[in-house]
């Protein structure tokens, strides 16, 4: 059998077993939501500590991009003694890989506003976390918006081999088929997980296109 | 005229005011010793690098200063809270900066709304400040400030300033980055604004001709914020303390003397003038009993209309308005000296005629006014320098006084 006899039975298998591959799907997009949330506290904080600060700025930027060039089956393997199995070590695995686009973009949007607006900002009298919360932060939301987009990205991919560790998703079938390959059940499985992850991946850009034009002022458009 | 260093009681007074950088031999702004009188437009204007803008920024302590004072209404402000201080204080720099998130209106309503005003209260406030900077609040007060131009933004941005209305406004080149047309536009009202308003106000230009249309004084500074001259700008341009100074001013300071007398501030001069309707007779009686060589024709509503000479009324069959010369150079009596003297040379009998707002004939300015008013001028500032000295003899405190 080739290929695309293999593809020809998908259709049926689908067919049968898509409710649960929607279920893997919403366990998936959880997991990544989850790890979404905790890293943009986190990048953001960092990003607003640092931005001012270029030797912290750089030890913070070298840090998360060494967690991301560290191999993810190493990551989740290293996490089992100390989380177990299940969704947490996957949470804080993913955390660490969405931290670097979401801290460097924070900060590169805080740099960015114009020195003329911090000026009058300051000469008007807000305080250190007015300016922030009311000017720097929302001029700098588009560049953050677009990090967290990058990082969702990075993590939906990602978070498929949470199955290793027995994490939740879409990585089940992936694994469960890559183990059976050269029989249809394991091509059935693979490719159905595969091209979930690549719609749901497709579904979370559209998102943060909704959100980016929502939560960008119309000033900034 | 008071002298400036010694007005009883200044509304910002500064006190051997230094900042010395990190890391510079010498300090940008050396022991500045100034008052400003309430109610006034200070100029502070000087070579690049002299240090202007550090002296503009330690009065609402964006930059710290190494040592000195600085007294606002009497208080020292270089240890109160510097947010709270600066909520009332206006302060407009060249690029503006907006906020490019906000509306017109919410950039506006920025410090009423720090000081924790009431909604309703903000939106009326924001709607006079649009109004009094010559913006319809309608139609601006939703615009983002991408949706402006550059001299709609100033004006947005002057408006900002006067948010809560603060009784000081500090202006860092406000015009400098605007069109030279737009700039003279923004500039008179701005001192419409400022006739209105009569806030505080310190000025920093490196452009001697905007000291002195915008300053009731202006400071002439050197490197290290040394004083010069602190001077009204009849004073300076009429008896330049030093070298400097002059060179400072440059070419032509009598004819920017004559920018800051108005038309309606002299004595008119009356030419011989009537009625287009009198009868001939009675016309030639007039002109040959006055000094002049021609005579001026009027309208119905004393409107000028031509130039005559008795040659012109001689021919009989033409009618009077249209013998002799169109009556050109005409000014109104806020017009300055300089432009009654512009008009003045493209005359043909050598004088600008004056009129009232609605065109009506008020009399003439020509060359001989344009003179005693500039001798006026110059025996003023030296009356007051003289009474300085003697007032110098005696002892009192010296605040203020040039460096
Ligand atoms: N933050 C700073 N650190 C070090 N030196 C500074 C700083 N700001 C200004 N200076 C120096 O202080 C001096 C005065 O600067 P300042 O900006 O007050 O001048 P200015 O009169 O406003 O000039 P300009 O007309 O060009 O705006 C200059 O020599 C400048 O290089
Ligand atoms: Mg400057």
């Amino acid at each position: 059998m080739d290929f695309f006899d293999y593809l020809g039975n998908v259709p049926e298998y689908l067919r049968d077993e898509w409710r649960s591959y929607l279920d893997l799907a919403i366990d998936h997009a959880q997991i990544v939501v989850t790890a979404i949330l905790i890293a943009t506290v986190i990048g953001v904080g960092l990003g607003v500590l640092t931005y001012r600060r270029p030797p912290a700025a750089k030890v913070v930027l070298t840090v998360t991009g060494t967690f991301l060039t560290i191999p993810s089956f190493a990551l989740f393997g290293l996490f089992i003694p100390i989380f177990g199995l299940g969704s947490r070590p996957a949470i804080v695995a993913l955390v660490m890989y969405a931290l670097l686009p979401i801290v460097r973009n924070t900060i590169t949007g805080l740099r960015s506003v114009d020195p003329a607006v911090t000026e009058s900002a300051v000469g008007m009298g807000l305080s250190r976390g007015q300016r922030l919360a009311r000017i720097e932060l929302p001029l700098a939301w588009p560049v953050v918006v677009t990090g967290i987009r990058v990082s969702t990205q990075l993590t939906v991919g990602i978070a498929a081999i949470a199955a290793i560790v027995n994490g939740p998703g879409l990585g089940g079938p992936i694994f469960q088929g890559l183990r059976a390959t050269g029989t249809q059940r394991g091509f059935n499985l693979a490719f159905s997980g595969t091209v979930s992850v690549a719609l749901l991946a497709l579904l979370f850009d559209l998102l943060f296109q909704v959100i980016a034009r929502l939560t960008t002022s119309k000033g900034l458009r | 005229m008071t002298d400036a260093s010694r007005s009883p009681e200044p509304m910002i007074r500064l006190e051997s005011l230094t900042k010395r950088y990190p890391g510079q031999a010498v300090p940008a702004v050396d022991g500045i010793t100034l008052d400003i009188p309430k109610g006034e437009i200070v100029v502070l204007v000087g070579p690049s690098g002299c240090g202007k803008t550090t002296v503009l920024k330690m009065i609402n302590r964006l930059i710290e200063p190494t040592s000195g004072r600085v007294l606002i209404g009497g208080e020292d402000v270089t240890r109160a809270d510097a947010d709270e201080l600066r909520r009332h204080i206006g302060y407009v720099i060249q690029q503006i900066g907006l906020f490019p998130h906000m509306t017109v209106a919410e950039n506006v309503g920025m410090v009423p709304k720090l000081l924790h005003w009431e909604k309703q209260r903000i939106a009326a406030r924001v709607d006079e400040l649009l109004e009094l900077v010559g913006l319809d609040p309608a139609e601006y007060r939703d615009r983002y400030p991408k949706e402006l131009s550059g001299g709609q933004r100033q004006r947005v941005g002057v408006a900002r300033a006067l948010g809560a209305d603060p009784p000081v406004m500090l202006m860092d080149e406000p015009f400098g980055a605007i069109d030279p047309i737009t700039r003279d536009r923004l500039q008179n009202e701005f001192l419409r604004i400022q006739a209105d308003v009569r806030k505080t106000i310190v000025f920093v230009t490196h452009d001697i001709d905007e000291a002195i249309k915008m300053g009731d004084r202006i400071a002439i500074l050197r490197e290290q914020s040394h004083i010069a001259q602190y001077d009204t700008p009849e004073a300076i341009l009429t008896a330049p303390a030093d070298g400097f100074v002059e060179d400072f001013i440059g070419a032509g300071a009598a004819l920017k003397r004559l920018n800051l007398t108005r038309v309606r501030e002299v004595p008119l001069d009356h030419w011989p003038a009537a009625s287009v309707h009198e009868d001939r007779a009675r016309l030639r009686r007039l002109l040959a009993e006055s000094e002049q060589g021609s005579l001026l024709l009027l309208d119905e509503e004393d409107r000028p209309l031509r130039w005559v000479t008795a040659r012109d009324l001689a021919r009989e069959r033409e009618p009077l308005h249209r013998v002799g010369l169109p009556a050109t150079a005409v000014v109104e009596p806020h017009a300055t000296l300089h432009d009654a003297l512009d008009e003045m040379v493209t005359s043909t009998v050598g004088c600008a005629i004056v009129v009232d707002r609605r065109g009506r004939y008020q009399g003439v300015v020509d060359l001989g006014t344009v003179t005693s008013a500039i001798d006026e001028m110059r025996s003023d500032v030296r009356r007051r320098d003289r009474a300085v000295a003697e007032a110098e003899a005696a002892p009192g405190d010296a605040v203020g006084e040039v460096g």
